[in-house]
């Protein structure tokens, strides 16, 4: 039975490798079925509602709840 | 994956080094890796107090549109933002690169972690051997953008596209990272190696994950 995991949505300029390998079937040759999950878009928000001290970011969120166990940050 | 981030200057800018960027209105999309990248190649060439940001948006489109209409001084971008700035006339007074770093739930299976990093690892030295094959990814990603849609696989620049087949986290990169965001005010309290690496995991993971040279 395959492993599963859940990731936080990747772009190419932070996780071409990823994407890489997931579309040529390099994790399900490791026997992973890798799940990319993205935040429904009224979750987003802006970092330009952020200050250098307080960012607003939406890294993680889908980890913090549960939803994926892993973010590139 | 190595991110590259850049400072960028419109055409008509009269900034050409990134001291002269000093007093300057510098968009920073704060809380995201490119933001603090901007901030390091700021502070890596004048005084603390002479970087002068504003917030911009998490995308690089907005912020590359902010840029082209005035509204700041400079803003960093990234991949393949940058060699749509360049196309446009646009001037990159720095540009730099970081690690994307994966952090994991402590329920993570090292196995399904381990598969992931052999994955991954398969991935940069397919990409490495040919990384012109691989550009269209950077397009894809922005689907509906005639900017990025104009590009063409030679307009990028290899050289900014930098994959590394993943390892552990070395402890005193971990612990200047740390040492620099708290100087920024972002996180609090000195760096503890132990709650923010879990290196059993860690090494159980690349140990699995090990792959013969090819």
């Amino acid at each position: 039975m395959a492993m599963t995991m859940t990731i936080e949505r990747v772009m190419a300029f932070m996780g071409l490798d990823v994407l890489v390998a997931r579309d040529e079937g390099l994790f399900e040759a490791e026997g992973l079925d890798l799940r990319i999950a993205a935040l429904p878009p009224d979750e987003i928000r802006s970092a330009a509602e952020g200050t250098p001290s307080k960012p607003t970011t939406n890294q993680g969120k889908l980890q913090a709840r549960g939803a994926a166990q892993m973010f590139q940050a | 994956m190595i991110v590259c981030a850049s400072l960028v200057v419109p055409p008509t800018s009269t900034v050409f080094t990134p001291q002269e960027l000093a007093h300057k209105q510098v968009a920073l999309d704060y809380g995201n890796g490119t933001a603090y990248a901007g901030l390091q190649m700021l502070e890596g060439a004048m005084p603390r107090e002479a970087v002068t940001s504003c917030p911009a948006a998490t995308s690089p489109a907005e912020r590359f549109a902010g840029l082209m209409r005035g509204e700041f001084d400079a803003t960093v971008l990234q991949e393949p933002w940058i060699t749509v700035a360049e196309k446009a006339g646009c001037r990159l007074v720095s540009t730099t690169f970081f690690h994307g770093t994966w952090v994991a739930t402590p329920d993570a299976s090292t196995e399904a972690y381990a598969a992931l990093l052999r994955g991954i690892t398969r991935a940069v030295r397919r990409i490495n051997a040919d990384k012109r094959r691989y550009v269209s990814y950077f397009i894809r990603d922005w689907a509906g953008h005639p900017e990025v849609a104009a590009l063409r696989p030679e307009d990028f620049d290899l050289g900014r596209i930098q994959l590394k087949e993943p390892g552990p986290i070395p402890e005193d990169e971990a612990r200047w990272a740390w040492e620099w965001m708290a100087s920024w005010g972002l996180i609090e309290g000195p760096f503890d190696v132990t709650t923010q690496i879990n290196r059993k995991v860690e090494r159980k993971a690349h140990d699995l994950a090990t792959l013969p040279l090819p």
